[in-house]
């Protein structure tokens, strides 16, 4: 059973990062001004680097929440007194809240503007204005992944942890970390696949408002039940 | 007390038309046909901001063009 509460919490944390809309949003706005400026063979590979800097950092974060997850919890969420294991559900469930009524800055209106602060959103979209070279489109990818940090450390640290309770039984860690990686950066490739074959940004955003209401609920959803499989299969 | 740049506007429009895959000769004109039309249109007010030059020519290119339209009035509300 204890598994099974593991292959869901991770299975919840993918469906969280795939939902969350930062990475996305500058990436499509990234191709729109690239696509703008050079050829579209030019914008393709340069959005290939775009999403290689997204994945490193990505991974390069998630291995950090290994090492931080075997210093904090000692590969186990179980031990019953632990205060910080307590701490991570009010974190989840205080996420769960915020997620649902902050995660877009007017959830009613018909933009996609998110909770982070307008000078880094600036900041993000200049970067993206004046990509020129791989090596910006890479940064641009990176720190875009790591301003969304605040949402996703946590559960980095907390899916780390189970990939290894799982570890021990049943999965191999490397095998459930590439899986954690690819599968929440599948809509970023989708995207990526829309631009290929034609779609603009117009279009990309008219969807992006459409669906913004649903990745809100399955955010806030998603943290508040795995809050509730640690109280359930971790503490009780 | 700001003054607006045109031609910078009007360069930005052109990028994105050239995103959004529009003829660039297409573009050029449509583009100068909706600036003008937009600042006929504010003449009248004696103080204008960026918001009400930005809305009033994403109105006129939306005649022309509604993609370019959308894509110009909410390229700052995208993230």
């Amino acid at each position: 059973m204890n598994v099974f509460a593991s292959i869901g919490i991770v299975i919840l944390a993918m469906l969280i990062m795939a939902s969350l809309q930062l990475v996305p949003g500058v990436f499509a706005l990234f191709f729109h001004y690239v696509s703008g400026k050079y050829s579209f063979r030019k914008a393709s590979s340069l959005s290939l680097y775009f999403i290689l800097g997204s994945e490193i950092i990505s991974a390069f974060l998630f291995m950090s929440a290994f090492f931080i997850s075997y210093t904090l919890f000692l590969n186990d969420l179980n031990p019953r007194n632990n205060v910080l294991t307590w701490i991570f559900i009010g974190i989840f469930i205080a996420l769960s809240i915020a997620c649902f009524f902050f995660y877009y800055r007017s959830p009613h209106s018909h933009n996609t503007e998110l909770f982070i602060p307008r000078k880094y959103a600036k900041i993000l979209n200049l970067r993206a204005k004046s990509v020129k070279t791989p090596s910006d489109a890479f940064v641009l990818g990176a720190l875009s992944n790591t301003y969304e940090l605040i949402i996703t450390l946590p559960l980095y640290i907390v899916t780390a942890t189970e990939i290894m309770y799982m570890h021990n039984d049943y999965f191999a860690d490397d095998v459930m970390t590439i899986l954690y990686i690819v599968i929440s950066s599948i809509p970023l490739l989708c995207m990526y696949h829309s631009f290929r074959i034609g779609h603009n940004l117009a279009q990309i955003q008219r969807n992006r408002v459409k669906d913004k209401t649903f990745h809100r609920i399955i955010i806030s959803f998603s943290f508040f039940i795995i809050a509730l499989l640690i109280i359930c299969f971790r503490i009780a | 007390m700001k003054d607006f740049n045109i031609k910078a506007i009007q360069k930005e429009l052109e990028l994105d038309a050239k995103a959004l895959d529009i003829p660039s000769g297409a573009a050029k004109i449509f583009i100068q046909h909706a600036i003008d039309s937009a600042i006929k249109s504010l003449s009248k007010k004696t103080l204008i901001t960026e918001n009400d030059l930005r809305r009033a020519i994403a109105k006129e290119l939306k005649k022309y063009h509604p993609d370019l339209a959308y894509v110009y009035q909410n390229r700052d509300t995208i993230i």
